[in-house]
Parts: structure tokens; C-alpha cells; sequence
């Protein structure tokens, strides 16, 4: 996971943003569904509709108000492990159309998903998946991580640093590994300490244990 | 290793799907039951941390870098049960928030790093774990072996899925996806142990054992809902190129009417296609082999690597 | 009238660990303010979480309770009811906020005790408005500043209207005017408050009475300038005559 992905949602005042969470998430993953259902032969049909939804994500970018240049550094970040693995549909017949049409069809995916992103905060989405009927278990664990992601990454930056400047000779790899595991390790204590305190807050303020609390 | 939309047709994403759900809601199920109040938060924080995890980089060599995947490391942190849950939740929010993996694909991942990677490495973990007679050391042993095992045998189960779909030719893709993460895997493995080695060592309270904390056992029944779908994903994924026989999911799609006029489209590049490129099928034998020989090298140096790090015990 | 919080003999230990507390008694009226000193690792922070029924985690089963709220006894059957009475605030607001945004954060106490729709949004507003955090309902937690976390907790804890609160360090981690904005606020409160901290200026202004712990045992109990001014009895316990009292005479309050 690349760190320059964080901060993907993208406040702007625009008619894409104002559009509800559903119909968002509804059409985002229709349109994923069409691209993925197109199947490989269908190569007249099926580059038409790829060129629709192509069309169809470009017009709602610009009216997104994101600028281009983000959008696109965000496809990029992903865009390498794609290629990567597309490459290796060459070692067959059609090799070509196999490739074309893979990398066609997830940069689309991964275009609706980066503009889904980009202007539908996380939170409306599980907001969405309450009205569905998701486990309220599974939607407490997501708004929780939502919550305390970037608590714990910044955390996570100050151990190092503490380390760091504490650092004072070049260390071996392993010297290395064995100091980013402890990290780790402290990490994971140090969660679980958070939830304990997590816990009682959440006691503290009326929390009957007999469903999960928030999400 | 998180498959993107596109690379899977739709009757592999929407199998991968259904069985990633089953699993999901039988993990849901034992949670209610069994986890206790306090530990509900933990949950979301445990996410976190295999978030914040897989951020951290381990230097490799030449300028590359590795990062934690922590299935194994979560369910034997957390159980196999809450592994399940946290990760689904960490591959939610990667795929939602940040575009990493795709959404019809969700399953597929949840499938490989949770059903794969958790479940079956958490059973290998306790297995051999209860072998080497217990202890942290034995832990620590046996969390190196499971992580290895189970990335492995995950990368297998993703190269089976984009052979299925039909993306990527499974003579090509096995021995590509396997070669790579039987390497991966030892990186894997090695922080594994390491973590464990460190919250053990201060805290052995944190590590997760069932025959101490009854209340949070996972049924029996559970179990085998676990094993029943790791198994049925792994025969649909996996067992086209395994024999000779067609693809499960094509029958599937066939007795169904699933794939009518597109059908031969649909059709899976059998192993046994005629237009092979030349070794390739030497390959995955090779591949194979190299699996086999790894896992029982695997297993002896996970030993010799956690009297190492444990010295005294 | 009964005391709005009365504790006898209150003894704890964590699972295997040394006594954290032993027999704590005192006695808080309806609209005292109290403050709570002690050094680090004295068992503030233990009490105050017994004082809503979140430590032990199962409350023993003896004859006598340890805590009553309003004359309520703290047990298992009572604990909606005392913690809907007994406003706790926690040390660490990043803990505290565990909602994704403000509104929903000062909105789960309501929720907890049945309030929806309007009724909901109305007092979210009030106690944002409260705390002079208008219109911040939409921000997340993640882009606030410390003073604005520790507003937005107080304003969490107030919906539930408390009739105790408990605040444990309200102010360590504040600069002097996030910290003076929060002693405002904390003085504009009608509820009996328990206040424990390291701040002894804030305990000066706002608390005429002190309890003073150490090793989990309740060494003093009486009005503050004169816990404060024993010079002896603060070095005895980690803590020092605060300089507002350092010219002061005990008896001059």
C-alpha cells in the first residue's frame, strides 16, 4: 500500500458530490458489473460499451471539479500491478486481445472505483450498507478502522521517528527487520490497550452490550 | 496480491463471492456468540493495525521492499473467526477508500488472504503448533510455517482464479504467481514470527488461545462450515488443472443456461490447450516440486529460526 | 436528600496486580465540585471508572455496594440507569471520539437512551452549541485540534445529562487558552462535577473541596487551599503548593 494513496476522499462542491451515496454506490457498481460481465469475444459489442463507460467516467470527472492530474496520478498508483499481471495473458493464443481487453476492462473498474472514492466519503458508504442490512458486527469494525486508521499510521510514523533519532550507527537488514517487527509488535499492544479504553468509553456512555454500538 | 476488477470473468468473481460471504457470515455468527463485549472494539482496531501494517516497509534488497500481508499473524493474534472479520473489513476499506482491489473481486481477495490465508493457515498454525508440544516457541514456529503454507497455497488459489477466468493461461500463471510468493512467503513468514516473538515475549496474554479463554471457542459446527468452504473454493479454483476434468464452474454455468450464446467464450483455456508454449508445462511441474521441497524446508528452518529467536524456553 | 455519589470502602485490584485501591469512602452532595489529586499511578484513573460500573468488569456479588449514584447502588441491574446519571470523561479524546464524525459522536449517548429524529438532532445541536462548536457537526475528529476534541467529548458526555460528571485530566494536554476556554466551560455547568488532575490552578479556581489519593489509600479529604497549602502533605505525595497559593495564607479563603 503506497502512502501517497491516503486521503482519497476529495470535498468539492459539485453535483457528483451532492448525488446520494446510493445512487453513487448503486451506479458505481453497476457499471463495474456490466465491464467485468463483458465477455472476451464480444469484440465489436464489447468495445462499444467499453468506450460508453469510458465516455461515461470522463464526463462525470469533469463535472466532479477534481482535477485531472489527481485523478490520474491515483489511476497510475495502481495502474503498474495491472499492467504487471496483464502482461502475463501474453503466453497464450489471442495473447493481444486477452491483454487488451484485461487492462481495458479493470482500468475502467478502477477508474469508477477512484472517482467513487474520490468524492464519497467512507463513512456515507457504511452509512449505505447499514440501509442494506449488513452485519452491524462488520459495520462497527468498519467505521472503527475508518476512525482510527490514520491514528494508528501516525502512530505508527512516531515510534519510528523515536527510534530514528535514537539510531545513531548503519545496522544491518536484520538488525532492521528486527526492529520494525518490535514495532509492530508495540503496535499491536497498543491497540489493543486503545480498544480496552475504546470499550469503556463506549460503556460510558450507555452502551447495552447486547448490539454492536456504532456504524 | 489484491485482484483488481476485470482480471476475473464474472461466474469466478461471483463464485469467490458466494463462498467469501458464507464464510463471512459464519465468522460473523461465531463472533456474536462468542466474543465477548470488550473484545468488540478490538475487532476494528485489529483492522487498523493490519492496515497501518501493511504500510510498513521491510527493506529486501536492492532498493526493493516488502510488507506484511498478517493473515496468519491476525488469526493467531485474534482467532480464525475475528481474523476473517478484520481482514474482510481491511480489504473493504482498501478497495472503497483507496481503489486497491476491486469490488466484484472482493470476494476473490477475501477468498485467498482471509478463507485461504487466515482459516487454513490458522488450522495449519494450531496443528502444528500442538505438535511441536506448545509453547512460544512452538508458536512462533508454527505461525512461520503456517504463514509460508498458506501465502503460498494463496497465491496458488489466485493464480487458479485468473487461469479460470480465462485471463491468464494457468501454465503460466502457477508457476509465475507461485515462484514469486514462495519467496514472498519467506518475508512473510520471517515477520510473522518476529511480531509474534515480540508481543509474546511482553505480552503472552494477547496471544490468542482458545483452550484458555473458553468462552471464546469456535463451535464445532463452524469449523466445519470453514473447512466445507475453504475446500469447495479450492476444488472450484484449483481442481480444473489439478485432472483433466472440465471446469466446475463452466458445468455449473452449462446445466444452469448460466452461459448461453456467449458460452464458448466463456470457455477456460483448459491446461491441456494446444497452443503451449514450449517448457511452460515443464514449468509448473517444476513449480510443483519446488513447493513441495520448500514447504518441508520451510518447516525445518521455521524451527531452527524460532530456537534462534528464543533461545531459552 | 441523598448524596449524589457515595463510595465506602471501596477495594480493587487489576488480575494479578497489587491493590490499586483500598478502602476509599467519601461523600459527594448534588452540585459540589471536586477535585481529585494524586501523583501518577495513585488510582484516579481506576476510581473514576468504578464510579459508572466499568471497573470490574462483573461486579461482585457482595452485600454491601461499594458505589451509590443518587442513593442508587451500583449493580448489574442498575448500571443503565447510574451510567446515564454519572458523566465520565475520558483522558484520552482521541479514545473518546470513536465516531466518524462530531454529530454522530455527541449523538451516541441519546441514541443509547432512545432518542431519534428531532428530539436527537436538537439536543446534538444544544451541546455543541454548549461547548461553542457550532457548526461542526460535519467535521471528523482526525482534522480537529486537542482543545477542539476535548470540547466536543464534553459535549458527548452532556447529552446523556449527566447529573455527576467525571472528568479525569480535562486539561493536560490544552495550551493556556484552549485551557482557560475549558475551565469556562467546566464553570458554566450546573451538574456536581469530580475533577481529577495534574492542573492544581484549575482546582484552585473551580474545586472548594479536594480529595487527595496515593497508593490507592485516600489520604485527605477537605477544601482545597488548605489540602494546597500544607506544604508537608504535597511533598509527601508528588505533588507541590501550587504558586496562586504561594502567598496566600491557608485560612485567608
Amino acid at each position: 500500500m503506497h502512502a501517497g494513496l491516503l486521503e482519497s476522499y476529495q470535498p468539492r462542491r459539485s453535483p457528483v458530490h451532492r448525488l446520494a451515496t446510493q445512487t453513487k454506490l448503486v451506479a458505481a457498481l453497476a457499471l463495474i458489473f456490466c465491464v467485468v460481465s463483458i465477455p472476451k469475444g464480444w469484440d465489436r459489442m464489447g468495445w462499444t460499451v467499453f468506450d460508453g463507460t469510458a465516455l461515461l467516467l470522463v464526463m462525470t470527472a469533469a463535472r466532479s471539479r477534481l482535477s485531472a492530474a489527481f485523478l490520474l496520478r491515483r489511476l497510475l498508483l495502481l495502474e503498474p500491478f495491472v499492467l504487471g499481471v496483464a502482461a502475463l495473458s501474453f503466453w497464450q493464443p489471442h495473447g493481444w486481445t486477452v491483454f487488451w481487453h484485461a487492462v481495458a476492462r479493470s482500468t475502467l473498474c478502477l477508474a469508477t472505483l477512484v472517482l467513487l472514492a474520490a468524492t464519497t466519503p467512507f463513512s456515507e458508504i457504511v452509512r449505505v450498507l447499514r440501509t442494506w442490512r449488513v452485519p452491524a458486527l462488520l459495520l462497527t469494525t468498519l467505521t472503527l478502522m475508518d476512525r482510527y486508521l490514520f491514528v494508528l499510521i501516525e502512530e505508527t510514523g512516531r515510534m519510528q521517528r523515536a527510534r530514528a533519532s535514537r539510531t545513531f550507527v548503519v545496522r544491518s537488514r536484520w538488525a532492521v527487520w528486527r526492529t520494525l517487527a518490535e514495532t509492530l509488535g508495540e503496535l499491536f499492544v497498543r491497540s489493543t490497550e486503545r480498544a480496552g479504553r475504546i470499550y469503556a468509553a463506549m460503556c460510558a456512555r450507555g452502551w447495552e452490550t447486547s448490539e454492536p454500538p456504532v456504524g | 496480491m489484491h485482484i483488481p476488477d476485470g482480471f476475473l470473468d464474472l461466474k469466478t468473481s461471483v463464485a469467490a463471492d458466494v463462498l467469501s460471504a458464507g464464510a463471512l457470515a459464519l465468522a460473523l455468527r461465531d463472533a456474536r456468540r462468542t466474543l465477548s463485549p470488550r473484545r468488540v472494539p478490538l475487532l476494528g482496531l485489529a483492522a487498523a493495525f493490519v492496515f497501518a501494517g501493511q504500510m510498513l516497509n521491510f527493506p529486501v534488497a536492492g532498493g526493493t521492499s516488502g510488507h506484511l500481508v498478517g493473515s496468519v499473524l491476525t488469526a493467531a493474534l485474534l482467532g480464525p473467526g475475528a481474523a476473517v472479520i478484520a481482514l474482510t473489513a481491511v480489504l473493504v476499506v482498501q478497495c472503497f477508500v483507496f481503489a486497491d482491489g476491486g469490488v466484484l473481486a472482493l470476494g476473490a481477495n477475501v477468498f485467498n488472504m482471509g478463507v485461504v490465508g487466515a482459516l487454513v493457515g490458522y488450522a495449519l498454525y494450531r496443528t502444528v503448533h500442538r505438535q511441536l508440544g506448545g509453547g512460544l516457541r512452538g508458536a512462533v514456529a508454527a505461525a512461520a510455517f503456517a504463514s509460508w503454507v498458506s501465502t503460498v497455497l494463496a497465491a496458488v488459489c489466485c493464480a487458479g482464479m485468473l487461469a479460470v477466468s480465462g485471463t491468464v493461461p494457468w501454465q503460466v500463471a502457477f508457476p509465475a504467481m507461485a515462484g514469486v510468493h514462495m519467496l514472498i512467503g519467506v518475508g512473510e513468514a520471517l515477520i510473522t514470527a518476529l511480531v509474534l516473538v515480540s508481543v509474546g515475549q511482553a505480552h503472552p496474554e494477547l496471544l490468542h488461545a482458545p483452550a484458555r479463554t473458553g468462552e471464546e471457542r469456535t463451535g464445532y459446527r463452524t469449523l466445519m462450515g470453514y473447512g466445507l468452504i475453504a475446500a469447495a473454493g479450492l476444488a472450484l479454483f484449483l481442481s480444473p488443472f489439478a485432472s483433466k476434468s472440465p471446469d466446475g464452474l463452466d458445468r455449473v454455468a452449462e446445466t444452469r443456461g448460466f452461459a448461453t450464446s456467449a458460452q464458448h467464450f466463456w470457455a477456460v483455456h483448459t491446461p491441456f490447450a494446444e497452443y503451449v508454449m514450449p517448457g511452460v508445462r515443464s514449468a509448473s511441474l517444476a513449480t510443483a516440486l519446488a513447493g513441495l521441497f520448500g514447504t518441508v524446508v520451510v518447516f525445518f528452518l521455521a524451527r531452527w529460526a524460532s530456537r534462534l529467536l528464543l533461545p531459552t524456553e | 436528600m441523598p448524596a449524589a455519589l457515595e463510595v465506602r470502602d471501596l477495594s480493587f485490584r487489576y488480575d494479578g496486580g497489587r491493590a490499586t485501591l483500598s478502602g476509599v469512602s467519601f461523600t459527594v452532595q448534588p452540585g459540589e465540585c471536586v477535585g481529585l489529586l494524586g501523583p501518577n499511578g495513585a488510582g484516579k484513573s481506576t476510581l473514576l471508572l468504578h464510579l459508572n460500573g466499568i471497573l470490574p468488569e462483573r461486579l461482585p456479588a457482595r452485600s454491601e455496594p461499594a458505589v451509590l449514584v443518587d442513593g442508587l447502588p451500583l449493580a448489574p441491574a442498575n448500571l443503565p440507569a447510574v451510567r446515564q446519571r454519572v458523566g465520565l470523561m475520558f483522558q484520552q479524546s482521541d479514545d473518546q471520539l470513536f465516531c466518524p464524525t462530531v454529530w454522530e459522536d455527541v449523538a451516541f449517548g441519546p441514541r443509547q437512551l432512545g432518542l431519534r429524529g428531532d428530539a436527537l438532532g436538537q439536543r446534538v445541536r444544544a451541546c455543541l452549541e454548549r461547548v461553542n462548536l457550532d457548526g461542526f457537526e460535519h467535521r471528523r475528529p482526525h482534522q480537529l485540534s486537542q482543545g477542539e476534541k476535548r470540547r466536543v467529548c464534553l459535549a458527548g458526555v452532556l447529552a446523556c445529562e449527566p447529573g455527576v460528571l467525571v472528568l479525569d485530566e480535562p486539561t493536560s494536554d490544552l495550551d493556556p487558552r484552549g485551557r482557560r476556554e475549558f475551565k469556562l466551560l467546566l464553570r458554566g455547568i450546573p451538574a456536581t462535577r469530580i475533577i481529577a488532575t495534574h492542573d492544581l490552578e484549575l482546582v484552585v479556581e473551580l474545586c472548594p473541596r479536594s480529595l487527595l489519593l496515593d497508593g490507592g489509600e485516600l489520604v485527605a479529604d477537605g477544601p482545597t487551599v488548605e489540602l494546597l497549602s500544607d506544604e508537608a502533605l504535597m511533598l509527601a505525595h508528588g505533588l507541590e503548593k501550587p504558586h496562586i497559593l504561594q502567598h496566600r495564607h491557608p485560612h485567608a479563603a
